[in-house]
């Protein structure tokens, strides 16, 4: 009797360990198929397909305007790798903000510590700004984001920072070099007597393709995101310095139309080996 | 009977024999030192959680009370008659918020000038004025109103400035402004030798420097050093806008509306003088001030970046009620002169930063009422505890030494 109860206890032990073997085996296998890879991301800004110029009067908008830059700084969130299989693959974990800034090279690049399984991607999709919901006040508290704040009672509790500062000068009239601050965050609604009824959010997502980019197991990937700093002022809207001044933070009729031009203002460029 | 109690006959061997241990040694400095102790810096929220501390000059408790006294000691200057006393509080006096303060009695509309030498028997005018001393810790961006003392810095003088042989000193650190004020002629115009030699003359300061460093050798590095770690614990976050942000106070109506005007496209202020709480980004400047430009110790004069001619930091507002003279030659006496000037007194220029949109219109505009608004807000900055906490303020045994 008792040994056959043992009996029945070693096959069923055997067929225990037979299973955790094969499971180990199995596993082992996806392990060695799915892999991960690193991923750098560069940033870069350009104007009519060049990389951008500093502090020289070179560029004419599409509403004629003549103008320079200074400098641009601006948040990109949520960035999302999407696979063959639209699976969706979130670069730097859910919280993932990165602060860019024309001023800063180390801003320029960000060696993203986290993993990313190996495999082809077919899109990149990512926020211009910060969703509302994640743009709480208060959350940066060191510099260069900290810098980056949008007044409390201009954007609520979902309008901590600014999306975007694009800073330069235009010549208003075609003579007087004039400075503008193409700031971009959260839109207020106003009533009759100005005061603040509503918020708008003008963050927007993008989504890019990314024909025949593979993140290989155990390589470094470099995608480069690209800001086309003219297509802000051209499609759908023709953005005119004439018209919006120097100051677009109180202004959602401005904002808005920016945000509509986003739209193709970002494209990525990376190189297949 | 009390030495039979064996608990105690224990206890007291335990204190005899470290005693008779080191009355054996010929001198102290056998002796394993006792380590000073960690200061530990506050977490203050909507402050930078990054501390600007070189980790060759970590805080502690011992180095902060010495740098106290070296900061308010006269004989800093290596002199201790009367009239050649000066130390870093001379010119960064407590209750003027750290800095000279617009009515001082020596220092005429605030402007401070250095020790009478040979060439300058009145004392050499500082080229630009005292900024606030606080909250340095938190600033990364550079010290002085150009930002010349960087940690990238590479570079080996500034007019003014000589290391007189000094090849180990450097211009980094905010240690680094410490010789700098020894040396300068606009301050101490002394020499690095002279105050390392008055300073370890006197006897309380070697057990202070071997309770700060280990042991009891004084130099220039170690003054600097514990100089600094004082300073670095200099906060002001106790202003009235701050407890508004933490819901412990109201503002006034017109606080309410000055604040709002600030924090808006209107005034405007806020790109400049926000970020956190410290009510500066630490960033520079060409703020629409003048049309031509001579100073050599400008931002340019730092990054050789034209459009950085006419720049200087964006200076904290907290304390700025009772810190003026304002900009960093002084040429507003008042508040309001400063508010006019945004309002209606920018000047064009080929350097203005592009944040100064207003300027084709000389200024932001502002009404009567929006401008005392605007300065009510700037009331709310004043942290009275700064100006008053003993730990901050000079150490009276310190008697007809102390910095006047």
């Amino acid at each position: 009797m008792t040994l056959k109860i043992k009996f029945k206890h070693m096959k069923r032990i055997l067929g225990i360990l037979i299973l955790i073997v094969t499971i180990f085996i199995g596993c082992d296998t996806a392990e060695e198929n799915i892999g991960y890879g690193n991923l750098v991301l560069n940033f870069e800004h350009k104007v009519d397909n060049d990389p951008a110029s500093y502090d020289l009067m070179i560029y004419k908008n599409s509403a004629g305007n003549n103008y320079e830059i200074s400098e641009v700084q601006w948040i990109i969130s949520d960035l999302i790798l999407i696979g063959k299989d639209n699976t969706e693959w979130p670069v730097g974990g859910e919280d993932w903000i990165h602060y860019i800034d024309s001023d800063l090279a180390s801003t320029l690049r960000w060696e993203i510590s986290e993993l990313i399984k190996a495999g082809e991607y077919t899109d990149i999709r990512f926020t211009f700004g910060i969703k509302g919901e994640k743009n709480a006040p208060g959350m940066f508290t060191d510099p260069p984001e900290s810098n980056m704040i949008w007044p409390y009672h201009m954007g609520g509790e979902e309008g901590g920072y600014h999306y975007m500062k694009l800073n330069g000068f235009w010549l208003k009239e075609e003579s007087d070099r004039t400075p503008f601050n193409f700031h971009m965050g959260v839109g207020q609604i106003y009533d009759n007597e100005n005061n603040i009824t509503g918020f708008v959010q003008n963050w927007f997502e993008t989504t890019l393709p990314l024909p025949g980019f593979i993140v290989k197991n155990e390589n470094i990937s470099e995608l480069k995101i690209v800001m086309n700093i003219e297509n802000w002022f051209i499609n759908p809207h023709i953005y005119d310095h004439e018209v919006y001044g120097g100051k677009i933070m109180n202004n959602q009729e401005a904002m808005g139309k920016i945000s509509e031009n986003g739209s193709d203002v970002f494209t990525i460029e990376f190189y297949d080996e | 009977m009390y030495f039979r109690i064996p608990g105690k006959r224990i206890l007291l061997y335990l204190i005899l024999i470290p005693l008779l241990g080191m009355f054996s040694c010929e001198n102290g400095e056998d002796i394993e030192p006792l380590a000073p102790t960690p200061y530990v810096f506050e977490e203050i929220q909507h402050f930078p959680t990054q501390l600007n501390i070189p980790e060759q000059n970590l805080t502690t408790v011992e180095g902060v009370e010495l740098g106290r006294y070296l900061f308010y000691d006269g004989r800093l200057s290596g002199r201790d008659h009367p009239d050649s006393l000066m130390s870093c509080g001379t010119c960064h006096i407590q209750s003027q918020g750290f800095e000279v303060s617009i009515d001082h009695p020596k220092f005429t509309n605030g402007h401070p000038f250095g020790l009478p030498t040979p060439e300058y028997p009145e004392g050499k005018k500082t080229p630009h004025m005292t900024m606030p001393l606080y909250n340095l810790v938190y600033n990364s961006s550079g010290y002085l109103w150009n930002g010349f003392i960087h940690e990238s810095n590479t570079r080996k003088g500034i007019e003014g400035y000589e290391f007189m042989g000094h090849n180990e000193l450097n211009y980094k650190y905010l240690e680094s402004l410490v010789w700098m004020g020894i040396v300068a002629e606009h301050e101490m115009a002394g020499s690095i030798e002279k105050t390392v030699d008055m300073i370890a003359s006197i006897d309380m300061y070697r057990p202070m420097f071997k309770a700060a460093f280990g042991t009891e050798e004084i130099n220039i590095d170690r003054i600097s050093k514990a100089i600094t770690q004082f300073v670095r614990t200099l906060v002001a976050n106790n202003f009235k806008f701050y407890k508004y942000v933490r819901r412990e106070a109201d503002l006034s109506p017109s606080e309410m509306r000055g604040y709002e005007l600030f924090f808006s496209e209107e005034a405007d202020c806020f790109h400049c003088h926000s970020g956190s709480l410290l009510m500066t980004t630490n960033d520079y400047y060409n703020n629409a001030k003048d049309t031509t430009f001579e100073d050599s110790r400008d931002r340019f004069a730092v990054t050789n970046n034209l459009m950085h001619t006419g720049a200087y930091r964006s200076p904290s507002l907290i304390n700025c009620e009772i810190n003026g003279p304002y900009m960093h030659d002084g040429r507003f006496k008042t508040l309001e002169e400063v508010i006019d000037f945004y309002s209606e007194g920018l000047v064009y220029s080929d350097y203005v930063d592009p944040l100064m949109k207003n300027v084709r219109e000389n200024g932001v505009q502002l009404s009567d009422e929006e401008k005392a608004d605007l300065k009510a807000f700037l009331l709310t900055l004043t942290d009275n505890e700064l100006l008053t906490n003993p730990a901050y303020g000079p150490p009276m045994d310190l008697g007809e030494y102390l910095a006047q």
